[in-house]
């Protein structure tokens, strides 16, 4: 059984279709990579999985439960077990690095403080900013809020991690430190789902890979299905544009 | 020109005007503090509320904002005497000032509002925050970082603008500045003292603004 299972998900923004009829399996320990042209529905997608963009149908089954958007109670269960890193990062700019990471575990799981400290130091040390704790948002890089919004994820020990294009906003030369992170996190066996457009990373991590456009699923299968044999026309097309330099 | 400034007897009523820049500041104090209640009523309706209480909110901002301070607290002071309601000139002029207060601290504070970022009060969502935590640890801060300092501008205008009470007889700083004019009819040196004491105030009061603001909210601002 796979830890979530997106069964024929759609989503509109008024009249404008974003999703159609969506259906992704992501096997525990996996990695599925999402890829597609902009606007094709990435973001919105994984805006759906954690209910901030409400499904107008569709199921999305996490382990044996269903999760039911319109329930708050559902809605909290789930969000527990999985975690969403959003392109912007979306820190809270009036507080320092470690009370980012630590303000969900201390005031949402109601860890104690002491604790979710010690284990939030391992981790921004785990991420390259064992010396930040007391820097506030704006005081640093762009790679560097990027890895804070990954650690503050983490710190939630999410079953699933969604990652929604974590390096594009970011210069080519700080891609590289957020990638290893990833790379890390995969290998150590975390499940995630991973919007991106770095081809040879996708390729790398990933069991899986997605095609989307237009709001719907074009084709999926394994990097080396879709890189070098894609079924599709569309596909195809998108991967020789991408490939090119 | 042969005039020669003569400080001699205004300086023996320097006691007197800086007695009236307490005044001057208690009604600074007052306004602000209660214009800062209203104005938060007004802003939170006109951002939350239903039609009636959006119209309510925005048609006393509209009508306090559009109209000259002088005009309004003439009208507590002289027009309401008529209907029999009589107010004592210091209460006259701190009920005005408070709602000239209330009008442009609502219009300061819903700018705050609409400068609240979704993307953080999403992030506080999908963390599993509660609204209330929310509002307590991420829309507040946010509020009274990006506030602090046209706050602490407003502020420092009500301390000059209360002297617009002086027209209803106020003994404030610009009220006793009047009266000790007219009793030693050395204009311009009185003027030259007020003025100063007024610098000094303000000074005063955006150094100690800035020093809470710097230490409390991480903001800068200048004191001159
Ligand atoms: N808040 C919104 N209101 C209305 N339409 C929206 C909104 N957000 C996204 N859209 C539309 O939904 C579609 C899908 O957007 P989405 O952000 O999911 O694309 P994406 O695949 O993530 O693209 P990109 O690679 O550029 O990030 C687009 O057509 C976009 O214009
Ligand atoms: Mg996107």
């Amino acid at each position: 059984m796979p830890l979530l299972a997106i069964e024929g998900l759609s989503a509109c923004y008024g009249r404008l279709k974003v999703l159609q009829d969506v259906s992704i399996d992501v096997e525990k320990g996996g990695v599925v990579a999402l890829i597609g042209p902009s606007g094709s529905g990435k973001s919105t997608l994984l805006r759906a999985l954690v209910g901030l963009t409400k499904p107008t149908s569709g199921l999305v089954r996490f382990g044996d439960e269903t999760i039911r958007y319109d329930s708050a109670a559902s809605l909290r269960a789930a969000r527990r077990r999985m975690s969403i890193v959003f392109q912007q990062y979306n820190l809270f700019q009036n507080m320092t690095v470690l009370r980012n990471v630590t303000v969900a575990p201390v005031m949402v799981q109601r860890r104690a403080r002491a604790t979710v400290e010690a284990e939030a130091r391992d981790v921004l040390a785990k991420v390259g900013l064992a010396g930040k704790h007391a820097a506030y948002p704006d005081q640093l890089s762009g790679g560097q809020q990027q890895r804070v919004a990954i650690a503050r994820a983490l710190m939630l020990r999410p079953d699933l991690l969604l990652l929604d294009e974590v390096t594009a906003a970011l210069d080519p030369e700080l891609v590289g430190e957020v990638l290893d992170t990833i790379r890390t996190l995969a290998a150590g066996g975390m499940t995630m789902i991973v919007v991106s457009h770095e081809m040879g990373f996708v390729r790398e991590v990933a069991d899986t890979v997605v095609m989307m456009d237009g709001g719907k699923v074009i084709e999926a299968g394994t990097p080396a299905e879709l890189f070098d044999h894609p079924k599709t026309e569309r596909a195809g097309a998108f991967m020789a544009k991408v490939r090119r330099p | 020109m042969d005039y020669v400034l003569q400080f001699g007897q205004v300086a023996g009523q320097v006691p007197y005007l800086l007695g009236g820049a307490v005044v001057s500041m208690e009604l600074a104090v007052i306004s602000f503090g209660l214009g800062a209640v209203i104005g938060l009523a007004c802003a939170s309706l006109q951002a939350y509320g239903g039609r009636v209480a959006r119209g309510v909110a925005g048609a006393y901002v509209g009508l306090f904002t559009n109209t000259p301070a002088f005009i309004q607290i003439y009208f507590l002071f002289n027009g309401l005497p008529e209907v029999g309601v009589l107010l004592p000139p210091f209460a006259a002029a701190a009920i005005g000032l408070t709602l000239v207060a209330g009008a442009y601290l609502a219009e300061i504070l819903r700018g705050g509002f609409a400068s609240v970022r979704r993307s953080e009060v999403e992030a506080a969502e999908v963390l599993g925050m509660s609204r209330l935590q929310t509002i307590q640890h991420v829309v507040v801060p946010h509020l009274l970082r990006t506030l602090f300092a046209p706050l602490s501008g407003f502020f420092i205008w009500m301390v000059l603008g209360s002297s617009i009470s002086a027209l209803i007889g106020v003994e404030e700083l610009t009220g006793r500045a009047i009266n000790v004019s007219s009793a030693t009819l050395r204009s311009i040196e009185v003027f030259l003292v007020a003025a100063v004491i007024y610098v000094g105030l303000t000074i005063a009061a955006t150094a100690l603004l800035a020093g809470v603001g710097r230490f409390a909210f991480r903001v800068r601002m200048k004191v001159i």
